[in-house]
């Protein structure tokens, strides 16, 4: 009896700790039963598209709040990063624009950083409001330097054969974008799971007094994450800007609500400390196959973003949950 | 005394006084602008248009004070705003309008039980039931401004009485009211005590839940009047304006030193703070300043005020 209580206990825990697994897998069958061109290869191809710019900027701010912070920048930071990348492929060539935009992702990362260390904030509060004004000033530094105009691909006379590939080029059965997220995924993995300064992120959000007294630089631990998060961001808007061959300044709209809604519903915990970035890639297939099923079965996308609200608004409610 | 002791102090003042100082320092530079600032119509005018950020300002600092925050106004605002208008079509204008009302409070009221009851992060879980809101504003309109076709909900924020506009008479009761409640109530006084220290007001025998429930719903409620005001005033309903609203009222109510810290502020802070914005948006104007360096100064103004505000955090934290 005792046996069979725990038994139950430990299946229960694993159902709530893989719920998002589960709910996947609900959604996947149900939509295949209901809509049968779910399954069909060209809409598992557009998914895999689809996936692709969210993916980036939620593996960066993984580890924001893995850190027990928040970055609600990545929206300008996209917009920076789209507007400015696509006008320099003409002046300068291909690759130095990507270089120069994957750049000044880094930088605008690492310019939060340096905000949040100088004034002490130390709670994810006062993150919020720095990184929101912050994303204010990327967004009107996007919209000052493109005078709010969009730039298309025709517009490039130049060569522009690295980001038609991004955006839609194939190796194998894989499209480049997914090569970039392996290659990306795995780099943050072994980054969180082997390195010491992957550890010292989750020290650090874990308890930061703790962590200092341990001997873990806070601080430095502090820079990497929002550095991340930046240079992620930025290739995130490469990787949008590239699939959908227009850049407009506001391009990065609501990429910070959809990323943190990806990390929190794939079990990283909003107190800090713990999480990994294998969660958030199931968080993001959870976001990206609902968005699709609600496509196929014609909700509309106003009803979307109130459908993604009230998932964000569970998914805090059950990680909070978890903690008690 | 020397220059650093001096500097210090100067140092204090401002991180301290911070609205009061934004605000007189744009009042001084504007003498020198030779523009039409100093005129009664533009004061009238900009205080018209602060009227319903101050509005949302007023429910937001009871719920920052108690030590939580409420990032959802955005969304209650526009919900509220279209649904004044579209209950208008089916029954008469204060039914309406105390139905929009009503709404605010019932969705400040479901807030609270995530927020207070259920314990969950105020900053996170407001940001998500603002989107879930700004998700059926867009349903609710299909993404487009709705007209309002009752004259006499227009003029409710159009008119004025005796030269001054009603938003502002509406405005200046509401002060008095979040003001009494804050100031003379056990109410006003149980929150200065739970957002200083929750257990401590726990432990003096404060209904600590109901008390800080209470304050989102006031929040939501203020929200609520202030949707029904603006899409008077606009004699339209427009999912669009909420987008970033939320967070610039958090902002400018800790600009006007209500912490987030919690148990420090008041209402009248809030004002000022607001004011700040309100003031910078019309010296802006007036100064010409084309709208994409508008947005970009308003950016700046919001991450040095928040610095300011952490940074003062962190000397009373190492004073200590």
């Amino acid at each position: 009896m005792q046996g069979m209580n725990s038994t139950l206990r430990a299946g229960a825990s694993l159902v709530r700790d893989y719920l998002v697994l589960v709910m996947i897998a609900a959604l996947v069958a149900i939509t295949a039963l209901v809509e049968p061109k779910f399954m069909h290869p060209a809409n598992l191809v557009n998914i895999m598209r689809q996936f692709g710019p969210l993916i980036m900027v939620s593996l960066g701010m993984t580890f924001v709040i893995i850190g027990g912070f928040i970055d609600l920048s990545v929206a300008g930071t996209i917009n920076l990063v789209a507007v400015v990348t696509i006008s320099l492929i003409q002046r300068f060539g291909q690759v130095p624009a990507l270089l120069i935009g994957l750049a000044i992702g880094t930088v605008c990362g690492a310019l939060n950083s340096v905000l949040i260390l100088s004034s002490g904030a130390l709670t994810q509060a006062e993150a919020l409001f720095l990184t929101f004004g912050m994303s204010t000033v990327y967004s009107a530094i996007a919209l000052l330097y493109s005078h709010g105009s969009t730039m298309h691909f025709w517009d490039i006379s130049g060569s522009k054969s690295i980001f038609e590939a991004i955006g839609g080029g194939n190796v194998g059965p894989l499209s480049v974008s997914f090569v970039i997220f392996l290659s990306c995924l795995a780099a943050l993995w072994v980054f969180q799971e082997k390195t010491v300064e992957g550890r010292a992120i989750r020290l650090t959000g874990g308890n930061k007094t703790a962590a200092h007294l341990a001997g873990v630089s806070v601080s430095r631990a502090i820079v990497l994450i929002y550095t991340i998060g930046g240079f992620m961001a930025g290739v995130g808007a490469i990787v949008l800007f590239s699939r959908i061959t227009t850049a407009a300044p506001v391009i990065g709209a609501g990429y910070e609500t959809n990323a943190i809604l990806a990390v929190v519903v794939g079990g990283t915990t909003l107190k800090g400390g713990k999480g990994s970035v294998l969660r958030t890639v199931m968080g993001v297939l959870l976001v990206t196959l609902m968005s699709n099923c609600l496509d196929l079965l014609n909700v509309s996308t106003y009803l979307q973003v109130a459908v993604k609200g009230a998932i964000l608004v569970f998914a805090i409610w059950l990680d909070n949950r978890k903690q008690d | 005394m020397n220059l650093t002791a001096i500097g210090v102090s100067l140092f204090r003042i401002v991180t301290r006084q911070k609205a009061f100082v934004a605000i007189l320092a744009m009042l001084v530079g504007m003498l020198f602008s030779g523009t039409d600032f100093y005129t009664a119509y533009n004061l009238l005018d900009m205080l018209n248009s602060t009227s319903i950020l101050l509005i949302l300002a007023f429910g937001v600092t009871l719920t920052i004070i108690s030590g939580g925050c409420d990032l959802s106004i955005g969304g209650i605002l526009v919900v509220s705003g279209i649904m004044a208008i579209k209950l208008l079509d089916v029954m008469p204008l204060g039914l309406a309008i105390l139905l929009a009302v009503l709404f605010g409070a019932v969705f400040g009221f479901l807030n609270g039980f995530l927020v207070v009851h259920q314990k969950t992060e105020p900053f996170i879980i407001t940001l998500g039931t603002g989107l879930l809101l700004t998700g059926i504003a867009q349903q609710l309109t299909d993404a487009h401004p709705i007209p309002a076709k009752n004259p006499d909900f227009m003029t409710i924020g159009n008119g004025d009485f005796h030269g001054i506009p009603n938003l502002v008479l509406i405005t200046l009761v509401c002060f008095g009211l979040a003001y009494a409640l804050m100031r003379f109530t056990a109410f006003g006084r149980n929150l200065y005590a739970i957002g200083g220290d929750y257990d401590v007001a726990l432990y003096s025998g404060i209904n600590v839940i109901r008390t800080k429930w209470m304050a989102f719903v006031i929040s939501g409620a203020a929200a609520g009047l202030a949707g029904v005001l603006l899409s008077s005033k606009l004699n339209t309903g427009s999912p669009v304006y909420g987008e970033t609203t939320a967070l610039v009222v958090n902002c400018g109510v800790v600009v006007g030193g209500t912490s987030f810290a919690g148990g420090i502020g008041g209402i009248p802070q809030s004002a000022l703070g607001l004011l700040v914005f309100g003031l910078l948006d019309n010296v802006m104007n007036m100064l010409g300043i084309t709208s994409y360096y508008q947005v970009m100064l308003k950016g700046a103004a919001i991450v040095i005020i928040i610095w300011l505000d952490c940074f003062n955090q962190k000397l009373k934290r190492e004073a200590v």
